[in-house]
């Protein structure tokens, strides 16, 4: 132990670029779990964390709200299988607001911005389907023009107290709550009555004539699960039908986005296996002729590879704390474009480096254990 | 140098562990900038391939085509502002599309236009439309009649055009009147009113700065938000943050790639000690060595770069149409520049190590 | 660095070397005198640590002396800059060393020729000389292999065609035997001694070995860094 540590001291040059190439990349692998993750929350957070158990999405809208309309006729058909308890809307569309009364200080009032506006049914049979999951201060809207808005954005003149206005010159909704990770298309979003969307929807189209959910939302009755439901709801015409949690995974925007990230991170575990197994065994070659030496004077063969894995270890976890320093630095100015980074994340690239580390150590591992300490006595002859 | 080369081509193994890894790295840098490229044309592709120098929205709308509406009477006072050469309408509709013979929908841009963009001939007749060739790996063949949308309005493919898409969905290119119909029945929410748009394009006279033009649309219409083609852009949707957050990684793995052939040469130079002693002693200068050492490092990147364009492009021929990876030969040259610039930046590290051989060393030497 | 006009391939004058200073400053070569001919061969003979490889290295260039004159073929290089120095080692000098002699990914041929190139020149005359250089120290048939399929004394001899090769003033030899038996390191000696004498080259020749001092012209010892009586080699 004492040889390994001597070594790295010695030859601060080179472990200290090791030790940089291998923070570095697992900067980058945090950066892009922190990506996906965050982006997955900012696109559909909303769909995430609504208490709507169930998902009818249109048919034709490939699992996207955006794109889905669901007329009156499915809502009916959809009620009407065995097994659904409630069934309630949920709108979901973007529109342009600005911040009228705010208190914060920063915001200008007649800033323009877009934020996503989610209607669901605040009174009724399906009273309090869709409403947010994580609430997190002040209350649910309980009448109309009452919004609960995502918590990230509450300084930007979406706090408990503020109200927004639907552009141009159009409906006045006051903040009465926040919830956390309730974003989606990484957007202010505001969770609001049927009654608000619509009056939103109207101020923005007044020609509209009909206002259509985005989705619907189904709850199972009393002694029926929610897998059994999605089974039947199958057989529903032109409509597709999906948990909560599958709509989330099988959206359009984080199918892609998470396929390529992990292409990338995946990649980025190859060149971390690559950089740390083949370094590793180049050290391990140059010093042959000192590692022949301590063989041929004694040194267990296990106690040299323990030295090797010593010194991989001890480079691997200064790479991840640099890695992580590098990444907690960064974290702060890219939250607004959807990073996420907690100290687990950190943990868990910690322990996925070090055993990457171990594997890629393995090559030079079996070079020391099959040294033979007599080559000790052999001439060292030409340069190799 | 001469030296260097031969080095390279005798002992290729010795450079193996830089190559292979700078190839890992180099492919990584391909494909993010392959979907980085792919993201942003197949965003953009319906807004770069417009013959106009603006884009007019309505005031509200900040500067989303989905929201914007363009009165017939907004557009006179458009056309009357001076420097304004010609107008046509642009609106577009997202919507799912049943293909025949495809079990799964396609996603569409029913975009309904009136001046022919750059590779798109004039609009066909009403129901009929040129389908942008992103299409065709959902399934869509010529002459195919198309169901788009929950009413299923059926639109006939006429043609192939490319680099069309807008917000990664196929263009598919109607006239206009064709486009309020799949937008009215579909959306009832947002109603278009006949001779109405999303946006007005807008062609200046020649002598006329765009920038200019759209301030002046903007002040004379008071109603208006005028964008040049390239504010158009980037006023898509995620655009400005997919690039900047994209560039933001491939920068940091460009200087991940300065560190390992940094570490490399570090190592390579150390077994060389007495080897570079031995020609030092004979008459070479640091400075023939260093060369020596800065051309391995250009060849590396060289050779790493070939192998990992050929696995990119192999995964960008069999990745599904829904990853949206375009390789650009203007990207393909840059990356290989930056990559190569960032080895041979990496090999600099040697360079002080090199000059501090000791000829000397040579003599007495015995290993 | 100056021209002096001499006809001997080395002089020494009052040659000092110390590394280190005040208290623990070390004398490797002191006071050190030596002239040696156009065409002398000379054995350095002295234990380890007695200050051969210093002198050896102050005579071909690699190392500046703390104080005295050098004059190498007729310049001084007494003063030279480290770049002067390294094109005395181009032009002026050949060495032969203890172990790391040849470059190992290039052959026989193109070890030679690598002193050519570092001089700036190339091409198909440098091809016919290294050629024709290998082909006196009976190596014809092997200017195509590398160092590892040669034996040891077939590398020897490529080193000394290398050291040739510029066609120096002086050449330096530091042990070229200490890997050899006793047969092979006569065979080796003989050669230089015929290659060197045929040029009208002068060597001085490290070695531990008194058995092969009989090649030189003469043998100079060197204890503590100062050095020793000369002795005349007899004739074979």
């Amino acid at each position: 132990m004492f040889l390994a540590l001597r070594e790295i001291k010695r030859a601060k040059v080179r472990f200290s670029l090791l030790v940089l190439a291998i923070g570095l990349l697992v900067f980058l692998v945090l950066f892009q779990i922190g990506l996906r993750d965050g982006l997955i929350g900012q696109f559909v957070g909303a769909l995430r964390h609504q208490n709507g158990p169930i998902v009818a999405f249109d048919s034709q809208a490939r699992k996207n709200i955006e794109g889905s309309r669901i007329t009156g006729d499915e809502q009916t058909a959809l009620s009407k299988i065995e097994g659904v308890g409630r069934v309630g809307p949920l709108g979901e569309s973007t529109f342009t607001v600005s911040n009228a009364v705010s208190r914060a200080k920063t915001v200008a009032k007649d800033r323009l911005i877009d934020a996503v506006l989610f209607g669901y049914q605040i009174n009724g049979p399906s009273a309090g389907l869709g409403a947010p999951t994580t609430l997190s201060k002040g209350r649910l809207p309980r009448s109309i023009y009452e919004a609960v808005a995502s918590e990230r954005n509450r300084a930007d003149g979406f706090d408990i107290g503020d109200v927004v206005r639907v552009e141009p010159d159009g409906v006045e909704i006051t903040v009465v709550g926040l919830a956390t990770d309730i974003n989606y298309s990484v957007s202010p979003t505001l969770f609001v009555s049927w009654e608000t969307y619509l009056a939103a929807h109207k101020v923005r189209n007044p020609e509209a004539s009909i206002v259509f959910p985005s989705v619907v939302l189904i709850e199972p009755a009393q002694g029926t699960s929610v897998p059994a439901l999605v089974e039947r709801l199958a057989n529903v015409p032109n409509v597709v039908v999906l948990t909560r949690e599958d709509a989330v995974a099988q959206s359009p925007g984080v199918s892609s986005v998470s396929q390529s990230l992990n292409t990338v991170i995946g990649l980025l575990v190859i060149t971390a296996l690559m950089v740390i197994g083949l370094f590793v065994l180049i050290l391990t070659v140059q010093k042959s002729a000192s590692l022949t030496l301590m063989r041929a004077i004694g040194a267990r063969p296990r106690k040299l590879a323990f030295g090797l894995l010593l010194q991989t270890t001890i480079v691997v976890l200064a790479g991840v704390i640099v890695g992580a320093m590098m990444m907690a630095a960064v974290a702060p100015q890219l939250n607004s474009i959807g990073v996420a980074f907690g100290f687990t994340q950190a943990i868990w690239v910690g322990v996925g480096a070090l055993v990457v580390g171990w594997l890629g150590s393995i090559g030079a591992v079996l070079r020391v254990l099959s040294i033979e300490p007599i080559s000790a006595t052999q001439p060292q002859g030409m340069l190799r | 140098m001469n030296l260097a080369w031969k080095e390279l081509r005798r002992r290729p193994g010795k450079f193996a562990v830089a190559v292979l890894t700078l190839t890992v790295l180099a492919a990584l840098l391909l494909f993010i900038a392959s979907l980085l490229d792919g993201l942003f044309l197949g965003t953009t592709g319906a807004i770069r391939v417009q013959n106009a120098d603006i884009f007019v929205y309505s005031n509200a709308s900040r500067d989303s085509f989905l929201r914007s509406t363009i009165t017939s009477s907004t557009r006179t006072e458009i056309e009357s502002v001076a420097g304004v050469a010609a107008t046509g309408g642009l609106g577009v509709t997202l919507l799912g599309a049943a293909v025949p013979g495809e079990s799964a929908l396609a996603d569409v841009a029913v975009i309904g236009y009136e001046l022919a963009p750059h590779g798109i001939p004039v609009p066909p007749k009403p129901g009929q439309a040129y389908a942008d060739e992103r299409l065709k790996g959902f399934g869509v063949g010529l002459g195919d009649t198309l169901e788009v949308g929950p009413q299923r309005n059926a639109i006939t493919v006429i043609g192939f055009v490319s680099g069309s898409n807008f917000l990664l969905q196929g263009g598919l290119w109607v006239e206009p009147g064709t486009w309020r119909l799949v937008q009215n029945s579909n959306r009832p929410d947002a109603p278009v009113a006949a001779s109405d748009f999303q946006v007005m394009l807008v062609q200046a006279k020649p002598g006329h700065d765009a920038a200019a033009l759209a301030d002046g649309i903007d002040a004379s219409t008071k109603a208006t938000s005028s964008l040049t083609k390239a504010e158009a852009q980037n006023s898509l949707p995620g655009t400005k943050e997919q690039r900047s957050t994209f560039n933001s990684i491939l920068a940091t793995t460009y200087l991940v790639v300065v560190v390992i052939v940094a570490l490399f040469f570090a190592l390579l130079t150390l077994e060389r000690v007495a080897l570079y002693g031995m020609l030092k002693a004979i008459g070479a200068s640091s400075r023939q060595l260093f060369f020596g050492v800065l051309l391995q490092a250009v060849v590396i990147a060289t050779v790493a770069f070939a192998i990992a364009g050929a696995l990119v492009a192999a995964l960008s021929a069999a990745a599904p149409a829904q990853l949206p990876l375009q390789i650009q030969s203007s990207r393909v040259v840059t990356s290989y520049l930056i990559l190569t610039f960032c080895s041979a930046a990496g090999s600099l590290l040697s360079l002080r190590r090199v000059s501090r051989i000791d000829p000397a060393q040579a003599v007495g030497s015995a290993q | 660095m100056t021209n002096t006009p001499s006809a001997n391939a080395l002089e020494l004058h009052e040659v000092t070397k110390v590394y280190g200073e005040g208290d623990n400053a070390i004398t490797a070569l002191a006071s050190a005198t030596l002239s040696i001919a156009g065409n002398e061969i000379v054995a350095l003979v002295g234990p380890s640590g007695s200050g051969k490889t210093t002198l050896l290295s102050i005579a071909g260039g690699l190392l500046s002396a703390t104080s005295g004159q050098v004059v190498v073929g007729g310049k001084d290089i007494s003063k030279a800059s480290a770049s002067e120095l390294t094109e005395v080692r181009r032009s002026s000098v050949g060495f032969v060393f203890q172990s790391v002699n040849l470059v190992p990914f290039l052959t026989a041929r193109e070890n030679l020729m690598l002193v050519d190139e570092l001089r700036g020149s190339r091409g198909k005359q440098s091809k016919a000389r290294a050629d024709r250089l290998l082909g006196e120290l009976g190596l014809a048939q092997r200017v195509n292999n590398l160092p590892s399929q040669l034996s040891g004394g077939e590398r020897q001899r490529v080193a000394i065609g290398r050291a040739l090769m510029n066609e120096p003033a002086l050449v330096l030899f530091d042990e070229p035997t200490s890997a050899l038996d006793t047969t092979l390191g006569e065979q080796v000696m003989g050669l230089i001694q015929s290659e060197v004498k045929g040029r009208g080259t002068a060597a001085i020749i490290i070695t531990h070995d008194e058995r092969m001092t009989h090649f030189c012209d003469r043998t100079v010892h060197i204890v503590d860094g100062r050095l020793q009586r000369e002795a005349m080699a007899t004739a074979d």
